[in-house]
């Protein structure tokens, strides 16, 4: 939760995830560049410095994948929920990868140039008219400032200042960025090394992100269809409503809802939590409390405001159970608006 | 999502899906034969053969 810009807590769950995670990363690096070293044909070597622009090249293009899929993945199934929690940390560190792996192609490929490093990956390659040999470190220059918008953008001083919707379009940038990475490698890696092995983790990585994005993207948009005459929509049968999680309901009009079972009640609030716009009615209900899956911002269920010392408050919707189906009125209460649930076997 | 970020966050996917494929399409079909000498000064090129 938010409270004077503080910041996502560190929690140990965190700190164990980050030391999981570089733990990996080491494994791979080492794995990579002794499996690359071996690979060679007789009589051929590969430089060092060359095993760790591959090592870490690779590394972030298929961190980058990751990072893209966790969304729609948690979506689909609670079991990714945990790599949500922990995303912001995965994207700056897939940033510093890619940071190294440019540093050294800057310093291996352009270093020994009469011009300025960073102007030779402009101009030494000039051929930006011809797609097959067009300058890919452009591409590559682009994603990674891209990245680094994002990296430096995280923390959430920049949500709270520049406010959830701004934020989050910035950051829809990523997508652009991982466009430029998969061009990047295309007109780069795949024209040097015809390994097939390359080009289906390219093939692989752009069906899954752009499949996962699509399928989900297109799923959010179904709407519960229209409201009866008195405004009030069916949400589902009572018995079908599992109890501390949410049904999502989307009226033709106006934001989702999230129609939550806590016990032998039914509440329902907005579906967009404050903080970044999370999906509140993805997440479950945790001390009495709505909790989002993103980041843990919590709203009590009878009113939607959340718990002192914090000031968040939601829009409710009033609920009622009509021979054993859940309805929820369209019509939002204004955010913190005291709301009764409905009573499993008294109300129905 | 708010449901203009979700409306947005689909189009522009249904903008970059294609751009995407297209480009992973073009690079493999377009891989060269054999490594591409053109940027090298045209005396090594002679040299070398």
């Amino acid at each position: 939760m938010s409270h004077d810009y503080k910041a996502v807590q560190w929690t140990p769950f965190k700190k164990r995830f980050d030391l999981w995670l570089l733990a990996g990363i080491a494994l791979y690096l080492t794995v990579f560049i002794t499996i690359g070293g071996l690979a060679q044909p007789p009589g051929e070597s590969i430089h060092p410095v060359q095993a760790i622009i591959r090592a870490t090249g690779t590394l972030a293009f298929l961190l980058l994948t990751f990072v893209l899929c966790i969304g729609p993945l948690a979506r689909l199934s609670h079991r990714f929920k945990p790599f949500l929690y922990n995303r912001r940390h995965i994207g700056v560190i897939t940033f510093l990868i890619a940071l190294v792996h440019s540093g050294l192609v800057i310093m291996w490929y352009h270093g020994f140039s009469d011009l300025n490093p960073l102007v030779s990956i402009f101009v030494s390659n000039p051929r930006y008219d011809s797609l097959s040999g067009f300058p890919f470190e452009v591409l590559g220059f682009v994603a990674l400032l891209i990245m680094f918008l994002m990296a430096a953008t995280s923390h959430d001083f920049w949500n709270a200042n520049l406010g959830p919707g701004v934020w989050k379009t910035l950051h829809m940038g990523v997508y652009v960025a991982y466009t430029a990475l998969v061009s990047h490698v295309a007109l780069g890696a795949i024209q040097f090394n015809k390994s097939p092995v390359y080009v289906g983790l390219l093939a692989a990585s752009a069906v899954t992100v752009a499949g996962l994005h699509l399928l989900t993207g297109i799923a959010s948009r179904r709407t519960g269809g229209a409201a009866n005459a008195d405004g009030w929509l069916e949400v589902a049968p009572v018995s079908t409503m599992v109890d501390s999680r949410a049904k999502i309901v989307r009226p033709l009009k106006g934001e989702a809802i999230a129609v939550f079972r806590d016990g032998q009640q039914i509440s329902a609030v907005s579906n967009v939590c404050r903080h970044q716009g999370g999906p509140l009615g993805e997440g479950k209900i945790v001390d009495g409390c709505i909790t989002c899956p993103w980041h843990g911002f919590q709203y009590r269920m009878e009113d939607g405001q959340s718990p002192a010392p914090y000031t968040e408050k939601i829009a409710t919707y009033a609920t009622r159970i009509v021979d054993g189906v859940v309805f929820v009125n369209a019509e939002p209460n204004p955010p913190g608006t005291p709301q009764r649930p409905s009573q499993i076997g008294v109300d129905a | 999502m708010k449901r203009a970020h979700r409306t947005a966050h689909l189009a522009l996917w249904l903008i970059l899906t294609p751009v995407i494929f297209l480009i992973l399409i073009f690079a493999v079909l377009n891989q060269p034969e054999a490594p591409d000498n053109e940027t090298l000064p045209a005396v090594l090129i002679e040299d070398s053969s």
